[in-house]
């Protein structure tokens, strides 16, 4: 069974703008996948339709997780099986502390408290911040509130992991411990971002956007190689692939 | 305003930071509702109260200036209560005495508030069983009060950086579209802020 399904997903805002038209893919369970494109190409719209996020209803498609088709009835069920980790730490970290925090989500599930223990701290210990259970989140660096917005998420223990932008505002070593990290989960997921070389070291496949528009789906060594279309859609060809494919 | 703004200076290792929570409460309270409850010509009973809370300021080694400073920036609201007073016949003693009785108030909510951390009150709180959307409220206005105040921050400092001009106008109008972007910007923050709630099974 698919981890996910898009078939034909249009959206438009309230607005008028047309987000997405007409989005088709599937991916299946363990595949890790980069979503790239320009600014406002409709990544994070197509990863807020994941959760069932947006106030409006697509104007045409469906996006199934497991089989089952995000709509109202099931988004409970949906929520627990997908976990979003949001751009902006700031917005996901609203409680005072990290390990109240990191348990928001398995309390929501309604877990007993040795259970939503364990969790915590096993959530902590997967991205490195045991020990940072009584810290206050607004005192956190950048880093460090990245990790515990994805400990937040891993508590629920999702089978498919959304991530927007996860590398961004990063410095270097951040950027490599981020990774790092990701790349030890086994859960699907797909990943909106502009860091194209965490696309190359993490993501076999990738997906182009552009103008909420599906322009290309396959290896992603293949089409960050492919320059004409890198450019051709606000993108360049990563400098790590000159030293991997020099060719 | 910075973030810094919000943290209470001092060593924060008195006996009255180290008291319970509940105890501080339960008497910042008790003294609050005295204060209150005292009738007007009662000047021994408010002299009693200043005693003892001149002996917790100074137990809780928390610096005057600092303190000082605080009540300045809320005195307007007091003087907008207690001059409402002077309207009426005999005004300016009923004036005195509100004005007086605000300042005890206010010193008492300062004293407990920078003796004692906001998320040990919210706990307080929750056990005493407060209605959980309004624990929930203040838990998420206390969070985000550092959000805002560092976006002002930096706000204020992008805009300082090209003020060119010391005109006062011109500065109020500057101030006002910050203060309109603020709004827009915390409203658009809630919302991101809600859909991550929704995102991790908040019903």
């Amino acid at each position: 069974m698919n981890a996910i399904e898009i078939t034909d997903l249009k959206y438009r805002y309230h607005d008028g703008t047309e987000a997405l038209r007409g989005i088709s893919f599937r991916v299946l369970p363990g595949e890790c996948i980069a979503l790239l494109g320009p600014n406002g190409s409709g990544k994070s719209t197509l990863l807020l339709h994941l959760n069932g996020l947006l106030p409006e209803k697509p104007a045409a498609g469906a996006v199934k997780i497991y089989g089952q088709p995000v709509t109202a009835e099931n988004l409970e069920s949906i929520r627990r099986q997908v976990g979003l980790v949001f751009q902006d730490p700031d917005d996901q970290l609203f409680c005072p502390t990290v390990a109240e925090d990191v348990a928001f989500g398995p309390q929501q599930l309604g877990l007993g408290a040795a259970e939503i223990a364990g969790r915590v701290k096993n959530a902590l210990a997967q991205v490195g911040l045991a020990g940072f259970e009584a810290r206050a989140t607004h005192h956190l660096s950048h880093g460090e509130k990245r990790r515990a917005c994805l400990a937040g998420v891993l508590a629920c223990e999702p089978g498919v992991l959304v991530l927007d932008e996860p590398t961004s505002d990063l410095d270097p070593r951040g950027r490599r411990e981020f990774k790092a990290m990701l790349r030890r989960l086994p859960a699907t997921k797909l990943m909106a971002t502009h860091d194209l070389e965490l696309a190359v070291e993490l993501c076999a496949r990738t997906i182009i956007l552009d103008h909420g528009e599906m322009i290309a789906d396959g290896r992603t060594v293949e089409l960050l190689s492919d320059e004409k279309l890198m450019l051709a859609h606000g993108l360049e060809r990563p400098h790590i692939l000159h030293h991997l494919h020099p060719h | 305003m910075g973030a810094h703004h919000f943290h209470p200076p001092g060593h924060g290792h008195s006996r009255l930071h180290h008291a319970p929570a509940e105890l501080k409460l339960a008497g910042a309270l008790g003294l609050v509702l005295t204060v209150v409850l005292l009738p007007r010509d009662r000047w021994a009973g408010l002299l009693v109260v200043t005693v003892i809370l001149a002996g917790l300021l100074a137990a809780s080694q928390m610096p005057w200036r600092w303190l000082w400073k605080r009540l300045l920036l809320l005195e307007p609201l007091v003087l907008g209560v207690a001059g409402l007073m002077l309207f009426q016949p005999g005004g300016g003693k009923i004036f005195a005495v509100v004005l007086f009785k605000a300042n005890l108030c206010l010193l008492t909510t300062l004293l407990l508030s920078s003796t004692t951390p906001f998320t040990e009150l919210l706990r307080v709180l929750q056990r005493l069983r407060v209605p959980w959307l309004f624990v929930t409220t203040l838990t998420l206005m206390h969070r985000y009060l550092f959000v805002l105040a560092e976006e002002s921050e930096r706000m204020r400092r992008a805009r300082a950086s090209r003020t060119f001009t010391r005109g006062r106008r011109f500065q109020w109008q500057a101030l006002s579209s910050v203060a309109g972007q603020l709004f827009v910007r915390a409203s658009e923050r809630a919302e991101r802020i809600y859909n991550a709630m929704c995102a991790r099974g908040w019903k």
